[in-house]
C-alpha cells in the first residue's frame, strides 16, 4: 500500500505542470490496484450471495423453516424472492436458454458438443449425432458482470447480511 | 490542442448520466459509471443517482468505500446507488435534489444547509457543493472508464457540454458552470435539457430527420423525470430552402415527476391494506414505494394483465410470517396516474396556486398542483403571451389556424423516465387532440429516454466542434431586468412601484454582448451597491434599455445583484464614478453583467447574491 501511495506522489508531481484547476485528490489519471487476498475467490462468492440476500432476500427465503406456513404465506415470499433476484439476474448475467426451441419438440443435439451444454438420458445406443426429445431447454449465460468486492480482508469472509438496529 | 472528444454531462436532478463522442470515428456512447453499489462492493451503472450519503464517522470502517481513483485523503461521503439505497434507510444523511435548491433564490447556494433541516454533527453541504461534488464524481468516472480501457482520454482534449434545465434562469444556470469549473471540468459549455434531448432525437433519426418534421411544425418537449418536469417549443421554419430550427419558449421550474406518482401509488395501496386490517411500517412503506413504481411499469408496458401482486417484506429475516400481500389493480393505476397526474382537464384549467400561509414551511417550492396537464396549459398559454411580443415570434404563431389564447404544438418528443410508458404518451397526445379540437398531434418517436440529455449534450458539443449538423437556434431564454430606485418622493403609506430597466433582450445570442446607453448608475468605490434583479420567459418584445413601470407585476424576481468596487488610485473615496451596464452572454451560454466606466474602457463584475427577504 505504502508503495502505491509513493508512486501516486510522483504520478502527480510530474503532472503538477499541468496549469488546471483540479482539486487536490486522488488522481482519476492514475489506477490503484490492489493485490488479491488469499481467500478473494471466496469473497466474491460471498459478495455475490449477499447481493442476491439484499436484492431478492433469498437467504431469508431459503434458511426459514417452510413447513408451517401455507401455501398463500408462502407465495407471496416468494414473490419478493422472485422480483429482486430477477432483476439481480437480469443486471449481472445474460441469461439465454441453450436450446430456444419448445420442451416437448424433437431436436437432434450437435456433434461433438460441448461437455457441459447437454445432458442424455434414458437409453443411449447408437452413434451421434443424437435426436431425442428436449425435456428441459437449459440455461447458460453469454456474460457475467458482478459488482467488485472493494476490499478483501484475508482474515474473514464479508457478511452476507448485515444485523440491522434501529436508533432512534 | 484540437478536441478529439466530445462528453456530454447529465447532471439530473434524481440521476445523472455522462456520453461520450469519439470525433475521429463520430461514435457515441453512453459511459456507465462506477460506483458503490453496495457495502463493500463496487460495480458499474448507467447513471450515476444524484444523491450523497454522509456517513457518521463510526457508521463503517475506515476506506470501506475506497473508489479506484481514491487517493484515501478527502472526503468520506458517498455518491450514488448506494447513497441513495442506504440513505432511504437513514434520511437525515441523505442529500437528494440538490440541483433544485440552485434555482432557489431565497437560500444561498454556497451555504452548507444540506440535508435539509437534518440534524447532523458532521459538516452539512451547500447546494452548490453537492454539485460541484456529483460534477467531479462524473469526471472521475469518465477517467477511469478510459483508464480502464486502455484509451488516453483526457480533458484537455476534450469539449464538455453540461446541460442544465430549461427553465434555470441566468444566476442557476451560472452556479452550474461555477460548480462544474470547481470540479476540475474547465470552463463548460452549457445546453438546455429539453434541446438536448432533440439533438438526441435528430441523432437517432438519422438521416430521415428532415422527411419527419417541417416548415410550420411547432415541436413541444415534454420532459418529465424523477422529480422535475420541463416543458420547452422548438419551432421548424423555412430560411431560403433549408430547414432552420430554434427554441421559442421555456418553461418553469416544476417540482413534479415520477417519484411523486410512485408516492402516489404507495399511498393509495397503503389506504387499501389499512382498509384490509394490515399495517405497515415507515420501512415497509418505502418498499412498498418500490413495489408500486415496478407493477405501475409492468401494468403500462401488457395492457392485457389486470392486476399486479405486490409483496411487501418486513425489514426482519421472517419472510413468510410477516410480508404484506397486496395488488395493484388497473382500475387504482388509471385513476390515480391517468386521472389524477394527466387528468383529461381543458386548455383553460391552469394550476392552483398554492396559499400562502403565515408561517410557510419553508422548503423546496414543491408544485402545489400535482395535476401535470394543467401546468401543460399554463406553459402553452404563456408561450402564447411570449410569441405575442415580438414581431418575429408572432409571425410563427399567426400560421396556426384555429385557438389564439395558447400556442398549439403539431408534433411532441417525450423524454424522461416517466414516458417510458405508453398508455401515458398516449394520454398526453389525447390532450393535446382535444384542445386542438379534435385534429391529431403526433408523437416524434424517442428512445433510451433516460440517457437522451446526456447523448444529446455529446452530439450538440460534436455539432460545435465540427462545425457539421444543424444547430437550435437558440439566445437567451429570458429578459433580464435591473430595479431602479423610484426618484419620487416618500410618502407614508405609499410603496413607489420599482420600475425595471431591461439590460438582457430575449434571445440575446450567445457570444454577443451590449451596451445599455442612456442610463447611467453612480458607484462609490469601497462601498457595495445591490441592485434588484428580474427576469421573464414571456416578454420576447422587451428591447434592452426599454423600463416597465412596475416589475413586481410583470416580472419574477430572482437574485439580487451586488457590485463592490475596489479602492481604486484615481478615484478618491467618496467620488461617484458614472458607469454604464454592459450585459455579455458568453459563448458558453452565461450571462455576465458588467458595470463599464463611461470614459475609460475599465469594467468591473456584477455579483448574483442570494436574497434573504
Amino acid at each position: 500500500m505504502a508503495l502505491a501511495a509513493a508512486l501516486l506522489v510522483i504520478m502527480s508531481l510530474r503532472r503538477g505542470d499541468r496549469a488546471k484547476s483540479e482539486p487536490p485528490k486522488g488522481d482519476a489519471a492514475t489506477l490503484i490496484t490492489v493485490p488479491a487476498a488469499s481467500n478473494q475467490a471466496e469473497a466474491e462468492i460471498v459478495s455475490f450471495l449477499a447481493t442476491l440476500q439484499e436484492r431478492g432476500r433469498l437467504v431469508d427465503f431459503l434458511m426459514e423453516d417452510i413447513t408451517s406456513y401455507d401455501d398463500a404465506q408462502v407465495g407471496a415470499a416468494a414473490r419478493v424472492v422472485h422480483e429482486g433476484c430477477k432483476a439481480a439476474l437480469r443486471e449481472q448475467f445474460e441469461v439465454r436458454s441453450v436450446r430456444d426451441e419448445d420442451e416437448g419438440s424433437i431436436i437432434t443435439v450437435p456433434a461433438g458438443y460441448a461437455a457441459d451444454e447437454y445432458r442424455l438420458i434414458g437409453s443411449i445406443r447408437e452413434a451421434g449425432p443424437f435426436s431425442g426429445t428436449l425435456v428441459h431447454r437449459g440455461w447458460k449465460t453469454e456474460r457475467v458482470k458482478l459488482p467488485r468486492v472493494l476490499r478483501v480482508d484475508p482474515e474473514r469472509l464479508p457478511t452476507i447480511a448485515p444485523a440491522e438496529v434501529e436508533l432512534k | 490542442m484540437s478536441i478529439r472528444f466530445s462528453l456530454g454531462i447529465d447532471l439530473g436532478t434524481t440521476n445523472s448520466a455522462i456520453a461520450l463522442t469519439d470525433l475521429e470515428c463520430d461514435h457515441t456512447e453512453v459511459l456507465e459509471v462506477t460506483q458503490i453499489i453496495g457495502p463493500n462492493q463496487i460495480g458499474e451503472k448507467t447513471t450515476l443517482p444524484s444523491a450523497l450519503y454522509i456517513p457518521h464517522p463510526d457508521e463503517f470502517p475506515q476506506n470501506s468505500f475506497a473508489l479506484p481513483w481514491d487517493s484515501g485523503i478527502g472526503d468520506s461521503t458517498i455518491a450514488g446507488y448506494f447513497a441513495r439505497e442506504h440513505g432511504a434507510l437513514v434520511p437525515d444523511r441523505l442529500v437528494t435534489s440538490a440541483k433544485s435548491w440552485l434555482s432557489n433564490p431565497h437560500i444561498d447556494p454556497r451555504r452548507p444547509t444540506l440535508p435539509w433541516r437534518s440534524d447532523i454533527q458532521e459538516e452539512k453541504l451547500s447546494p452548490l457543493e453537492c454539485s460541484r461534488r456529483y460534477l467531479a464524481y462524473l469526471k472521475n468516472a469518465f477517467l477511469y472508464a478510459g483508464r480502464v480501457r486502455g484509451r488516453n482520454w483526457d480533458l484537455s482534449d476534450t469539449g464538455v457540454v453540461l446541460t442544465v434545465p430549461a427553465s434555470f434562469d441566468a444566476v442557476a444556470q451560472s452556479l452550474t458552470a461555477e460548480a462544474a469549473e470547481a470540479a476540475g471540468l474547465g470552463k463548460v459549455t452549457l445546453l438546455e435539457e429539453p434541446q438536448a434531448a432533440f439533438y438526441a432525437w435528430l441523432a437517432q433519426a438519422g438521416r430521415e430527420w428532415r422527411s419527419l418534421i417541417s416548415p410550420g411544425d411547432i415541436i413541444l418537449v415534454c420532459d418529465v423525470g424523477g422529480g422535475t418536469a420541463d416543458f420547452s417549443l422548438i419551432a421548424v421554419t423555412d430560411s431560403n430552402g433549408a430547414l432552420e430550427l430554434e427554441r421559442i419558449s421555456v418553461g418553469e421550474h416544476i417540482l413534479l415527476g415520477g417519484d411523486n406518482m410512485d408516492l402516489a401509488l404507495a399511498y393509495t395501496l397503503q389506504a387499501k391494506l389499512e382498509g384490509e386490517g394490515k399495517s405497515i411500517d415507515s420501512w415497509q412503506f418505502l418498499a412498498l414505494v418500490h413495489a408500486a413504481s415496478k407493477a405501475k411499469i409492468a401494468l403500462f408496458d401488457d395492457p392485457s394483465l389486470p392486476e399486479i401482486p405486490i409483496a411487501v417484506p418486513s425489514r426482519g429475516s421472517s419472510l413468510f410470517a410477516r410480508t404484506v400481500s397486496s395488488a395493484l389493480d388497473r382500475a387504482i393505476l388509471e385513476l390515480v396516474l391517468l386521472d389524477g397526474f394527466f387528468a383529461k382537464t381543458r386548455i383553460s384549467d391552469l394550476p392552483q396556486e398554492a396559499r400562502r400561509a403565515g408561517l410557510q414551511e419553508f422548503g423546496l417550492p414543491f408544485a402545489a398542483d400535482p395535476v401535470i396537464s394543467k401546468h401543460l396549459a399554463r406553459f402553452l398559454c404563456r408561450s402564447r403571451a411570449n410569441l405575442n411580443g415580438s414581431q418575429s415570434l408572432s409571425a410563427l404563431a399567426e400560421r396556426q389556424s384555429g385557438p389564439t389564447e395558447f400556442v398549439m404544438p403539431t408534433a411532441v418528443l417525450f423524454n424522461g423516465g416517466v414516458f417510458n410508458s405508453g398508455p401515458l404518451r398516449s394520454r398526453v397526445l389525447e390532450l393535446l387532440t382535444s384542445w386542438n379540437e379534435g385534429r391529431p398531434v403526433r408523437e416524434l418517436q424517442g428512445s433510451q429516454r433516460d440517457l437522451a440529455v446526456a447523448k444529446g449534450a455529446s452530439f450538440y458539443g460534436r455539432t460545435r466542434v465540427t462545425q457539421k449538423g444543424i444547430r437550435i437556434k437558440a439566445g437567451a431564454a429570458r429578459s433580464y431586468y435591473i430595479g431602479l430606485e423610484s426618484s419620487m418622493p416618500a410618502v407614508p403609506g405609499f410603496k413607489p412601484p420599482i420600475k425595471a430597466l431591461c439590460v438582457v433582450p430575449q434571445g440575446m445570442q450567445e457570444g454577443s454582448e451590449l451596451l445599455i446607453e442612456g442610463r447611467d448608475f453612480g458607484l462609490l468605490t469601497g462601498q457595495p451597491a445591490e441592485f434588484r434583479f428580474y427576469s421573464s420567459a414571456v416578454r420576447s418584445g422587451d428591447q434592452p434599455g426599454q423600463i416597465l413601470p412596475d416589475a413586481e407585476r410583470e416580472l419574477e424576481e430572482t437574485s439580487l445583484l451586488e457590485i463592490n468596487l475596489p479602492p481604486l488610485p484615481d478615484f478618491p473615496a467618496g467620488q461617484v464614478i458614472p458607469v454604464q451596464i454592459n450585459s455579455v452572454v458568453t459563448e458558453l451560454g452565461t450571462l455576465e453583467l458588467w458595470m463599464k466606466h463611461m470614459n475609460s474602457n475599465r469594467r468591473w463584475k456584477v455579483e448574483f447574491q442570494v436574497r434573504t427577504d
